[in-house]
């Protein structure tokens, strides 16, 4: 009897999950579905307000298709920087966070408050100053600007590795101690696998940022289509005056995409990931 | 070891060789930067035209296209790294503003060497770039304003096509009869399509049609609010008429009622016509309806300026030259946004025969009745501030002549602070 | 408590190797821009010829621009709506997805899409869904039989243009906020469950306290992220000449410094910015000693 009433509890508990599930998909995929639908219309449909196109076509991929070479070349630029990017951000994070989060040590603070310090100029400020700096050094032009940074830390990534290695209890490095691991060992054995969902969220919060970099590429790299990253290539299709919210949506699914399904793939393994398994 | 020495020294006389024969010519050689703003497809027309110019010359053009809205980004991030590209396309409203702050070069002298060089060329596209000591741009394709309207809606409407004769009260009264509501009492239609935020496509031609300024002579002051009556039609077609849409009407039609089918007509440029070539209705050009002081039209364009400072001068120049010839334009004309700055071209089948059959040369004989757009240096300040306090206009019950007197002074205060 | 542990021996030395990355971030990016900017901030420089000393001058005509305080005014009020906002959500969608539900994983994706949809296209969808006579929440609203709302008009305007910013920043702290769920051992809620504790007595008695190093994270990063909003509300509120109806700081930062030759003016602008962000994170991280419980 108590087993059916927890079964039907638990039932209907899954059924409000659901509900709340697909209202909230409702609200946050419905925008992107429309986004769908409308490249997939003609242009005489764009205003026509359907949620499914009524005379579905693909032209406005058409003009996409003819540039293939060319995005396709792009789509590695962008994977291969967000690529380093998520490698630099993780590594370098997340051993900063450790160590914020696990020590106390003289200077400590002081360091953490200039870390934090990078979160109070808008990046679009910021941006001059930097480029001078890589144009002085005579890497403007290459890659590396846009990528070399990345292993140097950030506020962001490492605020969040250290918030969430301030919940682990402390006796786990103290363990450690007493089995003599040293520092780095620590680290990389116990903690950084310890870490696997805040550095997931990280990786993907990398990753994504990095893709959808406009400004940095556009300045950094050549503005010419086949050294340029995807969104500054795309950029270069929607004219945002043409009027033509078709072809501008089917640019938008298409560098949306690749990202999504990078993160399809990843997510399941990454988020779900075991969590907290070494803990007693 | 030694495989890799004969490669160096190989190298090394090919770089002599090749420096050797440079000089020799004593023709400008190297390789330059030129960035333009644009679509993709204007980024491969102009990359056809750098391989051609190279084949020609033997000077490499690096060809950079960047969205419109992120164009003035890196062109400001080069000038701040001490780096700018040679060549860079100019909007002709901002010329003031980088000629004045000394960023460009001259091209007197170049031009002073070519002999006949600007026989040709349209001479009101030359003007916006000629300061006091010569020219420091120079034209690379312009723009005329003209009307366009949905022949479906005035068939529907039985009501006569705009042609030459009309005036800006025909337009007006046509606008209102063009202006429907649905059951609703919600307007589902409006007559016209007229941008109150910039000058260029409505507002300088309405004042101008009625005799007035938009600027002093000299440019200092804004001179906008020195006659009425061209406002007093435009807030009464906003007002009382009902027939130009607000911006919030227009945000919903991505701000082109027209495209969507919405509005009947709308005032614009050539540059529009590519965009509107796939819409599914019937349209056509008229020219810009007369007023009380002739008809006028907005001429407007876009140049190149060279980079005060930049490596390859020179070479920068051939390639100047190369865009502005006609092999250069004819080429540019394919595009199909713009009117070529050679009359031999624009007046050519490059220009007048084009896929997307309109009357192109409407918009050059506008020409003959245009006058120069406006530039003077911190135009873009000046804009924004005229915009925002003309928004009033569309405020029920707003009083026009506190609208453009408020919008004169905002403007002119914009102006006071440019720059610093 | 934030570390404990002391270094001991080697450790000394190796815990400024693992932070010297950071620590030449620091030095060449962070202390550089801000210098950059702080001295910047006193010239006037239009990035083409070297700058000039301007004193206190950009900073007096910041203080004197009513354009500039107004965009202060509504950058504050933005912020003062979308953190809480961005913050309660994304927990809640975080929790949703935290239940073990079959499929959440594809939820998950869809939850996510819109941080990584471009703001331009995203801008679009949104006019649309705000439009005044055929939008599509005017259009429910009238079949609810309520009055239509000009959403994109003065007034509601800037209730639009935040809920659209929530909107776009959900799915990054939805993914956030479960990695810090995921950090909450399962022995604590088992051993509760023994205790015949209800859902509502293990949020609040476990996983609240259990994830708060992680909202404090979310609240500081919203609060960064929405007093230095832009992209979202210039995509709603533009006008023809790259305008805005809805200037906020950054926007005017923007304008500034890349249009109209004012970095000077800009970073003066920026530098009071950082002020209120400085201003706003030193009273977070008091609050933080009260409110967020680490271990």
């Amino acid at each position: 009897m108590i087993d059916q009433a927890s079964r039907a509890r638990r039932a209907a508990g899954a059924a409000a999950g659901y509900i709340a599930l697909i209202f909230v998909l409702a609200l946050t995929a419905g925008p992107f579905i429309w986004m769908l639908s409308t490249s997939l219309k003609p242009l005489a449909d764009q205003y026509d307000g359907r949620l499914l196109p009524v005379r579905p076509t693909l032209a406005n991929y058409a003009r996409l298709v003819k540039a293939a070479p060319f995005l396709l070349r792009q789509v590695w630029n962008s994977f291969e920087l967000s690529f380093l990017n998520t490698l630099g951000q993780v590594l370098t994070c997340a051993a900063a966070g450790f160590v914020f989060a696990v020590f106390r040590f003289r200077g400590r603070d002081l360091v953490f408050s200039l870390l934090l310090a990078s979160f109070v100029i808008p990046p679009q400020v910021a941006l001059i100053p930097n480029f001078i700096v890589f144009s002085k050094l005579g890497l403007v032009g290459t890659k590396l600007p846009l990528w070399a940074t990345a292993f140097l830390g950030g506020a962001y990534g490492t605020f969040l590795l250290r918030q969430f290695y301030s919940s682990v209890p402390v006796e786990l490095a103290e363990a450690a101690r007493v089995d003599g691991v040293s520092l780095p060992l620590m680290f990389w054995r116990i903690y950084l696998p310890l870490a696997k969902p805040a550095a997931s969220a990280l990786a993907i919060m990398t990753f994504t940022g990095t893709w959808n970099d406009l400004l940095r590429p556009l300045i950094y790299l050549p503005s010419q289509q086949k050294l340029t990253t995807l969104t500054v290539g795309l950029s270069l299709y929607q004219y945002t005056y043409s009027g033509q919210w078709t072809f501008l949506m089917a640019c938008a699914v298409l560098a949306v995409l690749p990202i999504l399904a990078v993160f399809f793939l990843a997510q399941r393994q990454i988020i779900e990931g075991a969590a907290l398994t070494g803990i007693k | 070891m030694r495989r890799r020495m004969g490669y160096a020294v190989l190298a090394a006389s090919a770089l002599c060789l090749a420096t050797l024969a440079s000089c020799g010519g004593k023709k400008p050689a190297g390789s330059i930067k030129a960035l333009n703003w644009g679509t993709e497809q204007e980024a491969a027309v102009w990359n056809e035209l750098a391989a051609a110019f190279t084949k020609k010359t033997g000077i490499k053009v690096e060809i950079e296209t960047a969205e419109w809205s992120v164009y003035w980004d890196k062109i400001n991030t080069l000038y701040a790294a001490g780096t700018p590209p040679e060549v860079f396309a100019m909007d002709a409203p901002l010329f003031m503003d980088w000629y004045s702050r000394g960023a460009l070069a001259s091209l007197q002298g170049y031009i002073d060497r070519e002999k006949g060089f600007l026989e040709g060329v349209y001479p009101q596209t030359l003007a916006a770039y000629r300061t006091p000591e010569g020219f420091y741009g120079l034209p690379r394709d312009f723009q005329t304003v003209a009307l366009f309207y949905n022949k479906d809606m005035f068939d529907a409407a039985g009501l006569g096509y705009p042609d030459e004769s009309w005036t800006l009260e025909e337009l007006r009264a046509a606008a209102r009869k063009l202006t429907s509501k649905g059951p609703d009492g919600k307007i589902k239609q409006w007559g016209l399509q007229a941008d109150l935020w910039d000058i260029e496509t409505f507002m300088s031609e309405v004042v101008w049609a009625y005799g007035g300024e938009i600027m002093s002579a000299d440019m200092s002051k804004t001179a906008i609010a020195d006659k009425m009556e061209p406002w007093k039609l435009i807030a009464a077609m906003v007002q009382e008429d009902k027939s130009i849409p607000d911006q919030d009407s227009l945000s919903q039609y991505g701000s082109d009622a027209f495209l969507a089918g919405k509005a009947a007509m709308i005032t614009t440029g050539h540059w529009m016509v590519p965009s509107y070539a796939p819409v599914s209705f019937k349209w056509a050009v008229a020219p810009f309806p007369k007023g009380p002081a002739g008809r006028v039209t907005s001429i407007n364009s876009a140049g190149f300026v060279m980079a005060k400072g930049c490596k390859n001068p020179d070479a920068g120049w051939e390639w100047i030259k190369y865009v502005m010839s006609k092999e250069g334009q004819t080429k540019l004309a394919e595009l199909g946004f713009a009117i070529p700055t050679r009359r031999d071209v624009a007046e050519g089948p490059a220009f007048l025969e084009q896929a997307i059959k309109i009357d192109h040369k409407l918009f050059l004989d506008a020409v003959e009745y245009a006058r120069v757009k406006p530039v003077f240096k911190g135009y873009d300040r000046w804009s924004s501030a005229f915009g925002e306090s003309m928004a009033g206009i569309y405020k029920p019950g707003a009083k026009v002549e506190a609208v453009v007197s408020a919008a004169a002074q905002a403007a002119d205060a914009a102006l006071a602070g440019a720059g610093k | 408590m934030q570390g404990r542990l002391r270094p001991l021996g080697s450790e000394r030395a190796w815990l400024w190797i693992m932070l010297a990355p950071t620590l030449a971030g620091i030095a060449f990016g962070t202390a550089g821009s801000l210098l950059a900017s702080g001295v910047l901030s006193l010239t006037a420089w239009d990035l083409i010829n070297p700058p000039s000393w301007a004193g206190l001058g950009n900073y007096a005509r910041c203080l004197g621009d009513p354009k500039f305080l107004a965009a202060v005014r509504v950058t504050l009020r933005f912020a003062a709506l979308y953190v809480p906002l961005c913050v309660a959500l994304s927990l809640a969608l975080a929790l949703l997805l935290n239940r073990g539900l079959r499929g959440q994983g594809f939820f998950r994706a869809m939850f996510f899409a819109p941080s990584i949809t471009s703001a331009v296209a995203i801008g679009l969808v949104f006019t649309w869904i705000y439009a005044k006579d055929e939008g599509l929440l005017n259009r429910l609203l009238q079949v609810l039989g309520l009055r239509p709302v000009n959403w994109l008009g003065e007034g509601a305007i800037f209730y639009a243009v935040t809920i659209a910013n929530v909107w776009g920043a959900l799915g990054e702290g939805m993914i956030v906020l479960l990695a810090g769920l995921k950090a909450v051992p399962a022995t604590y809620y088992e051993a509760a469950t023994i205790d015949g504790a209800g859902g509502a007595r293990k949020f609040f008695r476990i996983t609240l306290p259990l994830i708060s190093p992680t909202i404090f994270f979310q609240v500081i990063i919203a609060t960064v992220n929405g007093l230095q909003a832009f992209e979202y509300i210039y995509m709603l509120t533009r006008r023809s000449q790259g305008e805005s109806t809805m200037a906020t700081v950054v926007y005017l930062i923007y304008r500034n410094g890349f249009r109209w030759f004012s970095m000077g003016l800009a970073s003066a602008q920026a530098m009071i910015l950082a002020a209120v962000i400085v201003l706003l994170m030193l009273a977070y991280f008091r609050l933080e000693k009260r409110l967020v419980v680490y271990d």
